[in-house]
């Protein structure tokens, strides 16, 4: 590694620091807004149909795409619910702030859009009428870090070796530098049930004592057992962690445990606990939620609501090992750019 | 000046890092692959494309000043969200010519991605496939807004 590569990660160390202090102060004033999460909505008039064995059916094929943010901007700031226009206008702004207008060109932000619109699928919609997905803590903001989860994330940077799911590694010595789904390896959950910028697809089937989730990014499926087993020995570790599912009325309601130490969801790897919920609202929707629980990262748990939409669309395979130039593009990218 | 944007990606990976303003985005780092100071603009023949995970790649040959013939690869989306705008692996047969407008690779490579591709009359490529939803930017003859 060298040298100014060396003080970049220091200064760097030094920003982090400052945005955790800032994400703490922020929330910190926030929390006494704070209400516990609300039931996943149910319909009143619609009740859903049945497998030949008694389940709540799920099955099909459903998007999760939305322009809706993870998080509550700060212009909608105590504002948990969009009016009619403010969610025209955030739809208008998409479509103005499109690639296509090319009036970013020549930016490091125009290449991380990479392409015009006609290559990505994304969406253009609001999918719900909340101003984030983010929907516990009631403002709508991922809940501030532990200090020993603070201290974990220093370290981490400090050892290069990424963990997470995001797409932007910490450098590029190595491909082990580069993040988990650069690597065509995964998501890790619960990104791999989160929105993306493409192949937002899922298909749901089930079984008597199974509920199967294929997944089209980076492809796989989760196949969840609701027969009442206990999870795998606690020393058993997977990347996408162990998943026990079981009904509550018309709910799937889906406890995920027993991840690994190598994958990192906003801090969370091995004491994550996730829990799921399921529930179709209407012939067209699940209501989707999902709880992140882990008192060694944060602070306290939060919960996200994303819709997923049944489409007609067909559910694709993503092979992403066959041709992963990018990689190869941005480690050697890295090599030249020591030279110059 | 590189110190500057460099320090600035690293920053910007943290603040990624810790969850703060993550956006939705491709599988990997575009910005780490291409050099936003060198955009480009190519017209070429097609001679193949790599209809391949996780993106596809299009091969163009491209006369440069003096006539002599260089191959260029182009990087452009996923084939899945292809297959659901009506594009195909035959869709951009070989011998078409196209212009491309993207960046070049960070590693100097004949590398770029396709940020825009357009025929040589200016139409944009592909444009009028069913139900892209993507939004228009008034480039293509009878296209509103």
């Amino acid at each position: 590694m060298n040298r100014w590569m060396t003080q970049c990660r220091v200064v760097a160390a030094v920003a982090m620091l400052a945005s955790i202090w800032a994400l703490t102060a922020m929330a910190s004033a926030q929390q006494s807004a704070e209400q516990k999460p609300k039931a996943p909505a149910k319909a009143k008039t619609w009740t859903p149909p049945r497998t030949p064995w008694g389940e709540p059916d799920l099955q099909g094929v459903y998007s999760n795409r939305t322009i809706t943010p993870f998080e509550r901007p700060d212009e909608f700031a105590g504002k948990a619910t969009l009016s009619d226009a403010e969610t025209a206008e955030l739809e208008r702004r998409v479509v103005d702030r499109s690639a296509d207008k090319r009036e970013a060109k020549g930016t490091e932000a125009d290449v991380s859009r990479a392409y015009n619109e006609f290559w990505w699928d994304r969406g253009t919609k609001v999918t719900t009428n909340r101003s984030s997905l983010l929907i516990d803590p009631a403002d709508g903001r991922v809940p501030p870090l532990t200090a020993e989860a603070q201290r974990r994330a220093l370290d981490e940077w400090k050892q290069p070796a990424l963990r997470g799911g995001g797409a932007n590694g910490r450098g590029a010595d190595t491909y082990l530098d580069r993040s988990l789904f650069e690597r065509c390896i995964t998501r890790g959950m619960p990104g791999a049930m989160s929105p993306s910028a493409y192949n937002n697809n899922y298909r749901i089937v089930q079984s008597p004592g199974y509920v199967v989730v294929a997944i089209e990014m980076l492809g796989g499926a989760r196949i969840i057992p609701t027969d009442g087993r206990a999870h795998v020995n606690g020393g058993l570790r997977q990347w996408m962690g162990d998943s026990r599912g079981h009904w509550e009325n018309n709910t799937l309601v889906v406890e995920t445990t027993n991840f690994t130490n190598k994958t990192l969801y906003r801090g969370a790897a091995e004491n994550l606990r996730l829990i799921e919920h399921f529930t179709r609202v209407d012939a067209d929707t699940i209501d989707y939620r999902f709880t992140v629980e882990d008192p060694t990262t944060f602070t306290r748990s939060w919960t996200v609501a994303v819709p997923y939409l049944r489409t007609d669309e067909q559910m694709f395979e993503y092979a992403c090992h066959e041709g992963n130039y990018g990689m190869e593009g941005i480690l050697s990218g890295a090599r030249f750019e020591e030279t110059k | 000046m590189r110190y500057q944007s460099a320090t600035l990606l690293f920053a910007a990976s943290v603040l990624a890092a810790v969850g703060i303003a993550t956006p939705v985005r491709a599988h990997h780092a575009f910005a780490a692959e291409f050099d936003s100071t060198q955009p480009i603009t190519l017209r070429g023949s097609v001679t193949r494309v790599e209809w391949i995970n996780p993106h596809t790649w299009i091969h163009l040959d491209v006369k440069d000043s003096s006539g002599k013939v260089i191959e260029w690869m182009i990087e452009g989306g996923t084939p899945n969200t292809l297959l659901r705008r009506g594009v195909d692996k035959n869709s951009l047969p070989a011998g078409t010519e196209i212009v491309v407008e993207g960046y070049r690779a960070k590693n100097g490579t004949n590398r770029a991605n396709g940020r825009d591709l357009t025929l040589p009359n200016g139409r944009k490529l592909f444009l009028g496939s069913s139900g892209t939803g993507a939004p228009t930017d008034g480039k293509d003859p009878g296209e509103t807004k």
